[in-house]
């Protein structure tokens, strides 16, 4: 007798596409032991380029953790091991796996892997810059909420590229004038909490953002079949 | 009534939307001209004429994208691919155009040629993500895939627009805040305001030129593309050879 089959809720396939992912990142090291290194090369060449003045880096530090973190997870979203061939796209589509679903799923894997890029290269920013860290705490949801919104459009901005000759150069230039906001959001919401203002209006910003990109991946992901 | 073989062989420019165009390109530089220079600005003031005129003929622009693109995927028609792209290269040539006209209007008012103020940063931004748009395009060969994905890309890059019409007010910076499309009676001279309009006018008339001598370019390149597919396409029976008569004898 045979055992009776049950269908996957769209939850457990989006979780099921980011734990693929997410294996297939532990095999190939592609985001945390390639390009995360390369965000820390970024973090240590800039005191260079600024000048070595402890005070001023101190200053400039969250920022230009903020900015390493936004331009350097752009790469994460549109790592090589990312990209599904053909092949396992069709085998998707034909398990009834839909582009909502695919986008969702690629989308769980990338905040997964930007909140652990986010946080290897942290503690790199206040050893090399002894940064200010009062009100440190606000800085946990602002983690979680830059990656989620550098995740959607990431996302988004993958499947856009995907399949494309340029793709390594054209998705960084799709996402990162778009995803600004989530830099403006990250560095005032510490700012704020630094100089005593409230923090909030900064997090609400990032809390938009990523709800204007959650809805726009959702509506744009149904016109993008090719992809899925 | 046999179809028009060369869809886009039309006349390039056309005739009324020249003559009309150049008409309000006159007008408006003479109401420019004629204006009062400004309390404090003096004679600077002229350039908000153009400046604001090409910021706005963008912002049209990137609306013109915008519906064309959500048109596309909808109707799936190609005229509406042609005119969100042709929109977008008029946009990007217009907000390039508002960068260096407020630039150069920045240097004498605020003493240097780039400030990081909201409203410049946030539409330099705007510039970016549509050369990104116009690179996504020039990176897909295949005609459907690309109005596909730069109609997905038009919708998500438009939500950047209200970002940078608004910065002066989230944001406290040296840009003034709108002076005419506010709520209140618009917080100008009212002959500055004529010579304003009459400029954006002539803007929106050169918009509407530039996009349809773009989508006609574009139309007829389509219909020679199209043209040299069916030209070159192999026959039915090229891969058999003739025999060499005479070889073997």
């Amino acid at each position: 007798m045979s055992r009776p089959t049950t269908t996957p809720t769209p939850l457990a396939r989006c979780l099921a596409l980011a734990a693929k992912d997410l294996r297939v990142e532990r095999r190939s090291g592609e985001a945390l032991l390639v390009i995360a290194p390369f965000g820390a090369v970024a973090l240590l060449l800039a005191p260079l380029a600024v000048g070595v003045d402890t005070p001023l880096l101190a200053e400039l530090g969250p920022a230009l953790y903020w900015l390493v973190v936004l331009l350097f997870g752009v790469l994460v979203t549109l790592r090589g091991s990312a990209v599904d061939g053909p092949h396992q796209r069709a085998m998707l589509a034909l398990t009834g796996v839909g582009p909502r679903i695919l986008l969702a799923g690629r989308t769980l894997g990338n905040v997964a892997l930007l909140l652990g890029f986010e946080l290897l290269l942290a503690p790199v920013a206040v050893l090399l810059y002894n940064p200010d860290l009062t009100g440190w705490p606000w800085l946990l949801p602002v983690l979680v909420l830059v990656a989620g919104g550098l995740a959607v459009l990431g996302s988004i901005a993958d499947a856009l590229a995907a399949g494309l000759d340029g793709r390594t150069s054209l998705g960084p230039l799709l996402t990162a004038p778009i995803a600004v906001p989530l830099l403006l959001g990250a560095t005032g919401v510490l700012n704020a909490a630094r100089y005593d203002r409230p923090p909030w209006p900064w997090l609400l910003l990032v809390v938009t953002v990523d709800l204007v990109a959650a809805l726009l991946a959702a509506w744009c992901a149904t016109h993008m079949e090719d992809v899925a | 009534m046999t179809p028009d073989p060369h869809p886009g062989s039309g006349p390039l420019f056309g005739r009324r939307l020249p003559a009309v165009t150049a008409a309000a390109v006159v007008a408006a530089l003479a109401a420019a001209m004629m204006s009062p220079p400004d309390y404090v600005q003096g004679e600077l003031v002229r350039l908000m004429y153009v400046h604001v005129p090409a910021a706005w003929a963008a912002y049209l622009s990137y609306a013109v994208t915008l519906a064309a693109s959500v048109g596309w995927l909808r109707r799936r028609r190609p005229g509406l691919d042609r005119l969100a792209a042709a929109s977008a290269e008029v946009g990007v040539f217009f907000t390039g155009l508002a960068i260096a006209l407020g630039s150069i209007w920045g240097r004498p008012t605020w003493g240097v040629w780039w400030a990081w103020d909201a409203r410049l940063v946030t539409t330099a931004l705007l510039f970016f993500v549509y050369l990104g748009y116009l690179a996504l395009r020039r990176a897909i060969p295949d005609p459907v895939l690309r109005a596909r994905r730069s109609a997905v890309f038009g919708v998500v890059a438009f939500a950047q627009v209200p970002l940078v019409h608004f910065s002066v007010l989230w944001w406290r910076t040296l840009h003034q805040p709108p002076t005419v499309l506010r709520p209140s009676d618009p917080a100008i001279d009212h002959t500055m305001l004529i010579a304003l309009l009459l400029g954006v006018l002539a803007f929106t008339l050169l918009h509407a030129l530039f996009v349809r001598t773009r989508c006609r370019i574009a139309a007829a390149r389509d219909a020679l593309d199209a043209d040299d597919e069916t030209r070159y396409r192999p026959v039915a029976g090229a891969a058999v050879s003739a025999p060499e008569v005479g070889s073997h004898v």
